[in-house]
């Protein structure tokens, strides 16, 4: 190392020490900037990790969706589709299979929860022989196997499940229909099945007094997967009520609902944007006259203006990035170990059946190039103009005033 | 009241003694070593967690394309919360013409762009 670079790391070694007794003898204003400025940073990596994880999670898991979805449509809403529907799907090349499913929401009134319904023959479904390694007891219900469902781990909790196997559930004419558990999912797989009552069609026909001959919706498979949007376009033609939604259709809907376009991604940014535009102003507003005699001091012991702003500069880098750590250290602990609680009022809203999500973002240089330019680009922006112009105050004036 | 003699012999006052002669840019250097040695623990704990989740997922690929689900059980408040995928858009205002959305998790939930 040369004498001029050892001098020179010497130099800023010493300011960065002047920088760090200047924030301690400040040190209540100083920590209070941390906190905010960590808390904005907390906020927004929160929400950042949480929609990661959360459509990480979806483009992962809904590559296996039913390559097309059937539904018919009257009146602008969604209504049965009629089983004959099969038979005109059948003159379209390329289908290799159509299963017919139905499902809907049953809504308990004694718990105020909701559960989602599906009744379906499940060996036809693709995977569907290996569904029972999804279950964490028990077994499938077969065809022939009436009365018989799979349960998702809070519906145990919610039918209070846990001593008997047996649960009943009304039709629409207010009849009962009795029930008997014969598996339930893994709690490994609640992000999907926390709140299904799976069981073979003919039960969720009888439950959900459907007549024959209609279904809730038809899944078609076709031969080759770089077929589907053809198909898909084929189907529409031969049956103008349905309407047709492709794999490709669903995962981008998944893309786009956790974005920060949502009404909680804006109101997490315009906070955080508001806070960052209160603290520029406060900086760039003016020096107080403390401040402005600390400067004269310096520049009358012989400290440079260059001098000066690289102490500022240093202030600025410790604070922002001391910020910047905390808050993303804070924001995965709450995302990973504290289960992203401050976000779930929200984004389970008035659910009662509360999965849990597991979550585990994956973070990458992007997302975190991302929250340093919403929060410690704009920090260190803010603090060259006041750095600037307090260098530049004629020590005595300064002095003397 | 008198303050108290200050046992110099004793490990902890001997630290504190060390700390305060300590330069500064040291003392910052040791809090941000600290920070990250935090960091890096919990990097490990998720790289153990991330393994479980693997694991996991397979499972979950099975119930997905077993059952042919379209969406995540998250929010179950509402039908286009729950099935956001497969759901009408316009489903706020079906309840009754003009109405509006009601549900917390609406906020959260931007409607799919198709």
């Amino acid at each position: 190392m040369t004498a001029m670079a050892r001098y020179n790391l010497e130099k800023q070694l010493n300011i960065l020490e002047y920088a760090l007794s200047s924030l301690w003898r400040r040190r209540m204003k100083s920590l209070s900037v941390l906190l905010v400025f960590g808390a904005v940073i907390f906020l927004l990596a929160s929400f950042q990790m949480v929609t990661q994880a959360l459509s990480d999670k979806a483009r992962q898991v809904l590559a296996h969706t039913p390559e097309i979805t059937l539904q018919k449509m009257s009146a602008g809403r969604q209504e049965g589709i009629p089983l004959a529907y099969r038979d005109k799907l059948a003159g379209i090349f390329g289908i290799r299979r159509v299963v017919p499913r139905i499902w809907g929401y049953y809504f308990d009134e004694v718990r105020l929860a909701n559960y989602t319904v599906m009744g379906m023959a499940v060996d036809e479904m693709p995977e569907g022989a290996r569904l029972d390694t999804a279950l964490a007891r028990g077994t499938m219900p077969g065809p022939a196997e009436q009365g018989r469902a799979v349960i998702g781990s809070s519906i145990t909790n919610a039918l209070d499940l846990a001593g008997r196997d047996t649960f009943s559930l009304f039709r629409p004419d207010l009849s009962l229909k009795s029930f008997v558990v014969i598996g339930e999912f893994s709690r490994d797989t609640d992000i999907l099945t926390n709140d299904l009552i799976v069981m073979n069609l003919a039960d969720a026909r009888d439950l959900f007094g459907i007549p024959g001959g209609l279904v809730s919706d038809l899944c078609v498979y076709v031969a080759n997967p770089t077929e589907i949007e053809t198909i898909a376009k084929k189907i529409s033609d031969a049956l103008p009520s349905v309407r047709v939604l492709t794999r490709p259709q669903i995962q981008k809907t998944y893309q786009a609902v956790f974005g920060w376009r949502s009404g909680f991604g804006s109101i997490c940014l315009l906070s955080a944007l508001a806070a960052f535009v209160i603290l520029a102003w406060d900086k760039a507003s003016g020096l107080s006259p403390e401040e402005r005699r600390e400067i004269a001091i310096l520049k009358v012991l012989g400290w440079e203006t260059s001098d000066i702003l690289a102490v500022r500069f240093w202030e600025s880098v410790i604070v922002s990035g001391l910020a910047c750590i905390i808050g993303m250290t804070a924001a995965y602990v709450h995302v990973v170990y504290g289960a992203a609680s401050l976000f779930r009022p929200v984004l389970m809203g008035w659910s009662v059946l509360k999965p849990d999500l597991h979550l585990l973002p994956r973070l990458a240089g992007g997302d975190i190039l991302l929250i340093l330019a919403f929060t410690v680009i704009p920090y260190l922006a803010a603090t060259v103009i006041p750095a600037w112009r307090s260098a530049t105050v004629p020590a005595d004036s300064a002095l003397g005033g | 009241m008198t303050k108290s003699p200050s046992r110099w012999c004793s490990p902890c006052a001997t630290a504190k003694r060390c700390v305060e002669t300590m330069r500064p840019a040291l003392r910052f250097a040791m809090f941000l070593c600290l920070l990250l040695a935090l960091d890096g623990a919990l990097f490990l704990d998720g790289l153990a967690r991330r393994k479980a989740q693997d694991a996991a997922l397979v499972k979950l690929e099975v119930a997905a394309s077993g059952l042919g689900l379209t969406d995540l059980a998250v929010a179950t408040e509402a039908r286009y919360t729950r099935h956001p995928a497969v759901s009408d858009p316009v489903a706020p205002f079906m309840d009754h013409p003009g109405a509006i959305e009601h549900f917390p998790t609406g906020a959260f939930w931007l409607p799919p762009q198709r």
